[in-house]
């Protein structure tokens, strides 16, 4: 009877927990200097509205691609996925609960960085940090797709950064996907790159649950 | 040949391969395979011939007086100290210090210039500024062009702001060089920013010497071979090889063959070497090619001019393969250091404050410390060869200095393999442990 109950039961937080300490501790650290160098190298006193959006979309939106990629790479470890695979809690539903977090820290980080710049005279409103934080996890979307598609994480890092770089060579070009849309007062993009980023990420979810069901060997 | 086999096993994996792909899209989205639509024009007499920036006091005098002037009104500096944008407002004590340097360069008094400063704050309409005689006039771009057309301003402000008849250039850049102190540095007052407010247009024989530059100096494939590695340098060469050192290092972990490689007879720096080599060649055999492809765009556009044929190849080796260095290198050290990929992270970053440097000035394109040199110019500006040659000495000094760096992360690499190797040094186990010792601590 016990065992039944503790079948049923799916403890959410002790989960986010342990996770946040064994998996995305070493990746919020580093989120956490990316924001704390752009303070110090980039201007983020008295700026207006485009200018403001500047840091935000160009820097801080880059640690949705260092927060989200690695989401899957705890079972990326053969032995680990056997282990997590023999365990009655879905997998799908941790990487899930990961995912969540890490959004969830996305946003913190992004609201704290955006009060820094109001502290600093800076014309922030609440659709800046809507669309950096809607950057962020476009970016890191594509992490979790090339990650879970590859089965290595340090791959998933390679098309959000070539992205990244499409956006500074070809600019506007890019439309609603042009990541530093905001700083020429571009807002509506935003919308479309947080909906194909949630999109994303539950296409990312599914491929890795495929993938793991049916594994097939890349050659790295 | 050991050399071969760690070459083949980098080309035949699917980070390769999606390494290839993002260095095409890349360089795609730059239009280097579309350099036939781009042609060397030769400039004919009485056509416009663009701008260029030269050191005539006339000119930069009042056009730096006029843009210190509407800074010093708002308080609202703009500067770049290490090439980001950042907006100083000064102090008190300072924003005076400020207003005696406006002083001594129009001969006003401090305390009408701090009155009248806020003033035209509220309402700009008040100041007239005297550009500098009746020839001048200003551009769009906030310089000053001659105009033998224009027509004397009528004064109608309370305030005459206009430099001092009788003030020396030199010491005005020691004033506009104290402004710049006063903001922290960066700022365009700096001594080598000044000429961006000389902006004159170009003449039909100044034009025709830049055609002919290019046509002799870079036999006009060079002009091309340094724009496709000014695009190639900062959007996918020193950040794109990070992942393939990262990827090799790493499956030795992966397949839990290190320490069986371990036991080989192989000497710790020969297979470090090896392997970095074969990095560099897989690496840098892409890039060839496409910069040949880009190139071949335009030879038969300009039948009856001597080509230089090996450019792209120079220009490859010259410029990108110490970028493509330094990215492996990097990849390798640290992922022999600790194990887990913070190279890319590190690399990463590095990459992408680099690239958002911009170019300030042609010189800060070339400065030492620069990941991606720049030089973004193609043959509607005559490939500004001449700006090229003047900064080619600064373009070594960065390269060789890049080249050096990537030795020396080489050497670290091998001497970490071989404490490893040893037993010496256990590598990520020990970062992995510190890492974990902080995991497991409780609240």
């Amino acid at each position: 009877m016990e065992m039944y109950h503790s079948k049923k039961r799916f403890p959410i937080l002790e989960i986010a927990k342990i996770n946040i300490r064994h998996n995305s501790l070493l990746s919020i650290v580093v989120a956490i200097i990316l924001c704390f160098l752009t303070t110090l190298l980039i201007g983020t006193t008295n700026l207006e509205r485009n200018s403001s959006a500047m840091p935000l979309e160009m820097f801080v939106s880059l640690i949705g691609i260092i927060l989200l990629t690695p989401v899957f790479q705890p079972e990326q470890n053969e032995e680990i996925n056997d282990l997590v695979s023999s365990k009655y809690y879905s997998t799908t539903k941790v990487e899930l609960i990961r995912v969540m977090y890490l959004v969830g820290i996305i946003v913190l980080l992004i609201s704290v960085f955006a009060l820094y710049m109001k502290i600093q005279n800076c014309d922030i409103t609440i659709i800046l940090i809507f669309g950096a934080v809607a950057d962020s996890i476009f970016l890191g979307s594509m992490g979790m797709l090339a990650s879970a598609l590859t089965g290595n994480t340090v791959i998933g890092y390679m098309p959000p950064l070539l992205y990244y770089a499409l956006n500074i060579g070809m600019g506007a070009k890019l439309g609603h996907f042009y990541l530093f849309s905001m700083s020429i007062g571009n807002y509506i993009g935003k919308i479309w790159m947080f909906a194909a980023g949630v999109l994303i990420i539950i296409v990312s979810l599914l491929c890795q649950r495929f993938c793991r069901r049916n594994p097939f060997t890349f050659s790295y | 040949m050991l050399l071969i086999k760690e070459i083949k096993k980098i080309v035949k994996s699917i980070s390769y391969l999606i390494f290839v792909a993002a260095i095409v899209i890349g360089l795609y989205s730059q239009d280097v395979f579309h350099f036939n639509e781009q042609l060397l024009q030769e400039p004919q007499p009485g056509g416009r011939y663009g701008f260029k920036h030269e050191e005539i006091p006339e000119i930069i005098m009042p056009a730096a007086l006029s843009d210190l002037w509407a800074e010093f009104s708002a308080n609202n500096y703009r500067t770049y100290p290490i090439g980001f944008i950042k907006y100083i407002k000064l102090n008190e004590s300072k924003n005076r210090k400020m207003a005696e340097i406006l002083s001594e360069i129009t001969g006003n008094k401090v305390e009408v210039i701090l009155q009248e400063g806020k003033a035209a704050f509220d309402n700009p309409d008040n100041v007239t500024f005297e550009i500098g005689g009746d020839t001048m006039q200003q551009d769009s771009n906030g310089g000053f062009i001659i105009n033998s057309d224009s027509k004397p301003q009528d004064n109608v402000g309370r305030i005459m702001l206009k430099v001092r008849g009788d003030m020396d250039y030199s010491r005005f850049k020691e004033l506009m060089g104290l402004a710049d102190s006063l903001l922290g540095g960066g700022s365009n007052y700096a001594s080598d920013s000044l000429t961006r407010y000389g902006s004159v247009p170009l003449t039909y024989e100044e034009a025709k010497e830049r055609y002919n530059l290019a046509i002799n100096s870079d036999q006009v494939t060079g002009g091309y071979a340094r724009l496709f590695s000014d695009y190639a340098g900062v959007m996918v060469m020193p950040i794109l090889p990070v992942f393939l050192a990262v990827i090799l290092c790493m499956k030795d972990q992966r397949s839990k063959m290190e320490a069986l490689i371990y036991t080989k007879k192989i000497s710790a720096g020969k297979l470090v070497l090896i392997r970095y080599l074969a990095l560099v060649i897989a690496a840098m055999a892409p890039v060839v090619i496409l910069s040949y492809l880009s190139n071949i765009m335009v030879w038969a556009s300009y039948s009856g001019i001597k080509l230089d044929y090996f450019a792209p190849l120079k220009y490859d080796f010259g410029w990108l393969l110490p970028s493509v260095m330094i990215s492996i290198a990097i990849g390798m050290a640290l992922t022999e250091l600790t194990g887990i990929p913070i190279a890319v992270a590190v690399q990463g970053l590095w990459w992408m404050f680099d690239v958002n440097l911009g170019i300030k000035t042609v010189s800060s394109g070339y400065s030492l410390f620069r990941l991606a040199p720049r030089h973004n110019a193609g043959a509607g500006s005559w490939f500004r060869t001449q700006d090229y040659l003047e900064n080619f000495q600064n373009l070594v000094q960065n390269r060789l200095l890049f080249v050096g760096i990537s030795l020396l992360l080489v050497m670290f690499t091998i001497l970490i393999y071989k404490e490893k190797r040893e037993g010496k040094f256990s590598g990520n186990v020990s970062f992995k442990k510190a890492v974990s010792n902080i995991r497991n601590c409780k609240n």
